[in-house]
């Protein structure tokens, strides 16, 4: 166990498995995101209440589940760089926030054109998943502006670990509080609140394998990334060298 | 468990039962943001490399 | 055990931890009572923003005593974050946090102390004026009661969340935005719950719920943001 975890801190070792890995993830991301776009533009049957407009849903859920895992990402590979100083996670860390930013911006964007037909409003203060979304959105951007004020590589990494730590935090109780806000301030309208709970099985099926795919893109372009990374920062170690003669 | 093929014809395809702005623009979106989260590192990646040998070549013509 | 380790243990020997709590918190009262822009500043920036919006808005009285809890509520919130720069800076600029961290005491404490003296000079006066603030958005005054509550439970809130943005933030040039940036989406809870608490009160419901879990995030802020201020400080301060 710890002699893979001493492993897996190596910026070489992982250079060198994640390269063996991308051929195999990026086969499977091409084939279940282009199964499940193709199914869900093509085959997938209108919802009964909502239509057509089910097909961004597929979309959309897919994202806003990845983009959930950002802050919890980033928080463990910052508990690691604070503990036991390993690059990798930092790296890591530093790389995911940029991505995790463009998955709750573009969450935020879907998740506005469904409403614009499904609740008759480009935007609803009323829901919690909305709101919070927009704040993680916020506490990705701050950990983004950290990094890039901050010059020190080895002050940056714990500084915004702890801040990621803490954001993470901050995502679940805003959440929570957002929601107790909710009930006390309903909306004057009734709007059905509620993803997708008339959608037919098929619809989760496609979902499912969109999440799949979406959730190994994540991967891939972390890293790619990470990868590019790893390279700058190790750019006297002899492989390095090696890797840049060779290609 | 299977559907078939919803639309009749491709305008049809295009305009997603009146909800054509809304479902393409979502798929548009989802498209940009796959390519160009690919893309971007790819391009880093090949400038990193080129770099590297830029270097690598002036060390040696310093040696 | 090294002779440094025993050489800390003498100073702490020497000096109680509830005397260097008292201590830090003394010297930097009185440095904000000797500076007076850090004490007044805050204080005029509240009452100036307030009093905008009657014009910006609508001097309606029916919908200025609606909006007044907002108003104040996220008034005091940027008060709070434009008085936080000055937390450490001066301390960061001369040395003498270096100082404090070199410190045989826990940093929590000196954290805490530091925290508590931003709080009186900034938080406190912004508590006391907001009354009169209310009364002249036409917010009914036997409701008075509960904005004044709500904000002296949840300014040290600020003060204390803001503390760790500020910690991270110090050895930085230019930071007033990354400060806004970093603290503001962290305060929406304390946020959301003082501006429900208020809001309740305004509609005749029971407010004690909202009141009792705005203390009960202050007290889990009070025991633990500290921590993370410190930790904060030790990877700002290398």
């Amino acid at each position: 166990m710890w002699v893979w975890f001493a492993k897996l801190g190596s910026p070489k070792w992982f250079y060198e498995i994640s390269g063996r890995w991308l051929p195999w993830m990026s086969g499977a991301m091409v084939l279940s995101i282009g199964f499940a776009t193709v199914w869900a533009l093509l085959f997938l049957p209108p919802d009964y209440q909502q239509g057509y407009t089910s097909r961004i849903l597929v979309v959309h859920v897919a994202v806003a589940g990845t983009s959930l895992a950002f802050f919890p990402l980033m928080a463990v590979a910052g508990a690691i760089t604070l503990v036991w100083k390993m690059k990798l996670a930092d790296m890591v860390a530093k790389n995911a926030a940029p991505i995790g930013a463009w998955f709750s911006f573009l969450t935020l964007a879907t998740g506005s054109l469904w409403g614009s037909v499904t609740w008759g409003t480009w935007w609803e203060w009323s829901d919690s998943r909305l709101v919070s979304m927009l704040f993680q959105f916020f506490l990705m951007i701050g950990v983004i502006s950290l990094r890039s004020a901050l010059d020190d590589n080895d002050q940056s990494a714990r500084a915004c670990a702890l801040l990621a730590i803490l954001g993470c935090i901050n995502v679940v109780v805003i959440k929570y509080s957002v929601e107790w806000w909710n009930t006390l301030h309903q909306p004057a309208s009734a709007v059905t609140i509620g993803g997708g709970d008339v959608n037919g099985p098929e619809f989760w099926v496609v979902t499912l394998l969109m999440i799949l795919g979406v959730y190994l893109f994540m991967g891939i372009s972390l890293i790619l990334s990470t990868r590019n990374e790893i390279l700058e920062r190790e750019k006297n170690a002899v492989w390095v060298q090696e890797i840049a003669n060779d290609s | 468990m299977l559907s078939t093929i919803q639309f009749s014809s491709f305008s049809d395809f295009i305009d997603m039962g009146g909800y054509a702005f809304n479902v393409w623009a979502v798929y548009g979106l989802f498209a940009i943001f796959l390519v160009a989260n690919l893309w971007l590192p790819l391009k880093k990646r090949k400038s990193i490399i080129r770099n590297l040998k830029r270097a690598r070549k002036g060390q040696l013509q310093d040696q | 055990m090294s002779a440094l380790d025993l050489d800390r243990r003498n100073l702490a020997g020497a000096v109680s931890i509830t005397r260097a709590f008292r201590i830090t918190l003394e010297r930097d009262l009185m440095l904000a009572f000797r500076r007076k822009g850090d004490f007044v500043n805050p204080f005029v920036f509240f009452v100036i923003v307030v009093s905008l919006f009657p014009l910006a808005v609508s001097p309606e009285s029916v919908f200025l005593s609606r909006i007044a809890p907002g108003v104040i509520w996220i008034t005091a919130l940027l008060a709070a974050m434009l008085s936080l720069d000055s937390m450490y800076r001066a301390d960061f600029e001369d040395g003498s946090l270096e100082t404090l961290l070199l410190s045989p005491h826990p940093l929590y404490f000196l954290v805490l102390a530091k925290n508590c003296a931003h709080w009186l000079v900034s938080g406190l006066p912004v508590v006391l004026i907001s009354p009169f603030l209310a009364i002249m958005l036409s917010y009914p005054s036997d409701q008075l009661i509960i904005l004044l509550i709500s904000l002296l439970l949840g300014t040290p809130f600020l003060t204390l969340v803001g503390s760790i943005a500020v910690a991270l933030t110090v050895g930085l040039g230019s930071r007033g935005l990354i400060l806004a940036v970093i603290v503001l989406p962290m305060c929406v809870p304390i946020l959301v719950f003082g501006t429900l608490a208020v809001n309740a009160g305004l509609t005749g419901l029971p407010v004690e719920g909202y009141l009792a879990l705005m203390g009960a995030m202050l007290v889990a802020a009070f025991s633990l943001a500290p921590l993370a201020s410190a930790a904060a400080l030790r990877i700002s301060v290398a």
